[in-house]
This record gives structure tokens, sequence and C-alpha cells, in this order.
């Protein structure tokens, strides 16, 4: 391969976009010729390039079994306690603390610390997700949801009437703009005589957003209704328990779960 | 803010066989990767696992890393999109295409994290000043795995009609994110 043949591959390459024999060529390209700035450059303005698309993705904070099998692989401690700060890590602190300082003071550390929260909310879901026994296309649609960019995660608190079972159970919407809502709860128990309904609250009124399903496993999966986020940016969402079939105009059971949406 | 030259220090460290130095940098960049590799293979579980892949390859090819050839992130990046890739050939899902709704990144800006406000904006400038066929080139690599012989049997252009896209596409968005 010469080095023009390079240039012209090194693009596909670094997308991963070239067939097997093709890459194969790249690689022997490279490791034969050993240094050439032009090649290399050229490489580094590729890869560079498909990192930055996926800087519009929220980051998502792993589950901690990820680090824990890491470690398992490399023979670390699982569990890091308390240590001394090596130098390395001072320099990614300091690091971090010159981009805080340069990223503008208090407004952006409380924007980090919701960040960090809406991060471990995004964890907790993204866990809950993977466990739950739901189909997989829906459960892949949430996931695609709860990474995509503008998503918000609204998490719903028990409220003073959530008693017995109903105090176990959790949810969070997963709320983008562009007009999709999910909701995600988990340990709901089955109703044989009620159903779990879903509330969005708008302009000081609460809208029926549709039934809540639980399945096997207690987990629920569910979408509002594109028509119903049409209107005016919901104020927060409600979980009640309502007869079966559930109420239209407004909750008459009990609502234990709720859950405000941060402004835009 | 780059923080190359400490994380740089991370990698020699370890070289030398310091997990925690392992552990710093998977903590820096493993959320941003974890949620791109959920974006490309859908399953969690998947993710999981491609993620703890690219981090213990990390461990063992360190030494490998050069930086005439990308940043850290990059070659990050670069090792767990190889991974997925592979996964997703090996799943022979190959022809599940993106929607319309799942592109790359939206053209309109909207509201996004505050650490990754600039670099977010940028790239949906970067990607709305592409053209359409190149763009949707990029996307169909870059988010199902497929190689430009595959895009091409499924958008029944040319092959080298589609490698000229991918080429230019990404050398402009370079261009783009660079100015």
């Amino acid at each position: 391969m010469t080095h023009q043949e390079f240039l012209e591959q090194v693009d596909a390459y670094a997308l991963g976009a070239l067939d097997p024999e093709e890459s194969r060529a790249v690689e022997a390209h490279l490791a034969a010729e050993g240094p050439h700035p032009e090649c290399e450059a050229a490489l580094a303005r590729a890869r560079n390039a498909v990192a930055a698309l996926a800087s519009d993705l929220r980051p998502v904070i792993p589950p901690p079994r990820v680090w824990d099998a890491i470690a398992r692989s490399i023979g670390a401690a699982q569990v890091t306690p308390a240590r001394r700060v090596p130098g390395w890590a001072m320099g990614l602190a300091a690091a971090a603390v010159l981009a805080l300082l340069l990223g503008g003071g208090a407004q952006i550390r409380e924007a980090r610390r919701s960040a960090m929260q809406a991060n471990a909310a995004a964890a907790e879901c993204a866990r809950d997700l993977a466990d739950a026994r739901i189909d997989v296309l829906r459960k892949d649609d949430a996931l695609q949801l709860l990474v995509e960019p503008g998503t918000q995660l609204v998490s719903l608190k028990a409220t003073a009437v959530a008693h017995g079972p109903l105090a176990s159970t959790t949810g969070v919407v997963l709320f983008n703009a562009r007009g999709r809502a999910l909701f995600v709860g988990k340990s709901f128990a089955s109703q044989t005589t009620q159903d779990y309904e879903l509330w969005l609250i708008r302009d000081g009124k609460a809208v029926a957003a549709g039934l809540l399903p639980p399945g096997p496993d207690g987990k629920v999966l569910a979408e509002v209704r594109p028509e119903l986020l049409a209107g005016a940016r919901p104020a927060a969402f409600a979980v009640s328990l309502e007869k079966k079939g559930g109420e239209t105009d407004a909750p008459k059971g009990p609502v234990f779960l709720t859950g405000a949406l941060a402004p835009p | 803010m780059s923080l190359q030259p400490a994380e740089g220090t991370a990698l020699e460290a370890i070289r030398r066989g310091d997990s925690r130095a392992l552990e710093e940098l998977y903590r820096l960049h493993a959320p941003r990767i974890y949620a791109l590799l959920l974006r490309m293979l859908r399953e969690a579980a998947d993710a999981e696992e491609v993620l703890q892949e690219t981090f213990v390859d990390v461990w063992r090819r360190a030494g490998e890393y050069s930086p005439s050839r990308g940043s850290i992130e990059a070659w990050l990046i670069t090792i767990a999109r190889s991974r997925a890739i592979d996964r997703i050939r090996a799943r022979g899902a190959r022809l599940r295409l993106v929607k319309q709704s799942e592109q790359l990144a939206p053209v309109d800006p909207e509201p996004s994290e505050p650490p990754d406000v600039h670099a977010q904006t940028r790239l949906r400038r970067a990607l709305g000043a592409l053209p359409p066929e190149q763009r949707r080139a990029l996307e169909l690599a870059y988010w199902e795995g497929l190689s430009q012989s595959e895009i091409s049997r499924h958008t029944g252009d040319p092959l080298g009609t589609v490698k000229t896209r991918v080429r230019l596409g990404l050398q402009r968005l370079a261009e783009l994110l660079a100015g």
C-alpha cells in the first residue's frame, strides 16, 4: 500500500468501515512503514473526529460490576480502600479543578453536581432496564431515549400516602423535549382489581397519561402518548392506584409517587 | 480543556502495572464510552461486556498508545468501537438501520449538560453543515457498524461513491470541528 492509498483509506479505517482485508492492509502499512508524519497525522485527525462524534451523548455511569469484573481480570483489588493519592492522579484532579475554575464558578459547579446526580439516576435506570423482563425492542428503545441528548430524568419519590407495598415502588420518567416521555418503574406489585395510572401535571391540572401494567418481575415500562406532550411542558408527573381501567379526569385513588420536571 | 498530559502520565503508570491508574482512566472515560456502546449495541449487557473488554485491552496494550495517532480518548473509543463492531457483525444484525430519529445528533441546538455544551454545539453545527448523503454514510458506519461495501449494498449507491462520501464526510467534519 502506498502512502496515497493509505490516505484514501484512513478515514474509513478510523470509522471501522473497511472490510477485514482492507483493514489488515492499512495496519500493515502502519506497522511496516514506521513513523510517517503525514500518515500518522491523517490517522490522528480521523480518529479524533470519530471520537468527537460521541461528544453529543450524555455520559452514563456504568454499573459497579463492570469495574469489578475489570479488576478481577487484571488482578487488582475490586474495592479500592482510602489510599494515598498518586502523583498522576493529582494531575488529573488538578486538571479537573482547573477546568472547573475556567468553566465559571458556582453556577457551573451546581450544574456539574446536578449532572452527576442525573448520571447516577441514569445509571440506575439503565440497570433496571437491562434486568427487566420486557420485550427487547422496547428495552432498546428506552435505552436509546435514556442516552439521547436533551433527555431529562425525573425521579418520582414516594408520597406520604404510600403505605405497604406502594411504599417500596420507585419510578423515573425519561422526558425529552422533542415529544417523548417514558415511565420506568420497579417494585410494582401485581394488582387484580386495580390499575396503576400515570398522570402528568400541567397548569395545575392532572392529565391522565396512561395505565402502568407491571411485568412479572414488578418492572414497568410505559410510554406517554406523544399527543399528550404536544401542549405546554408538564410541571410534574405522578402515579396513583385507581380502579380497574383507571380514571380519566383526575386521580381518585392514592397518589403514591410524584416528581417535578426541572425547568428548561 | 484537555486532560491529555495528566492522562498520559496515567498511561505511563498503567504500563508499569499500576491498576489504580487504570481505575482513574476508567472513571474519567467509561461513562461516555458506556453511553456510546449502549447506543451502538442497544443491549446493556453487551455494552457492559464490551466496556469491560475495552479496559482490559487498555491494561494489556497501554504500551501501544501513540500520541501521534490521536488523543487518548480517541484511542479508547477506537478500541471500544472496534469491539462493538465485531459484536454487531457476530450477531448478524448488520442491517438494523438507523431511523431518522436516531441520527448522529439533532441539527438544531437544544439544552444539554454543561460540561459538554461547547463540544455538543460544535458537533451539531458541523453535522448540520455536511451534505445529507455524507452524513448518512457516516451514520451507517458509525452507529450500525456497516462497512463501506455493506453501505453500498444497502443504499444501492456505487461503492466508489460511498467511499468518497465517507472520506469527504469525515474530513469535512474534522475541518469543521477544528475550525
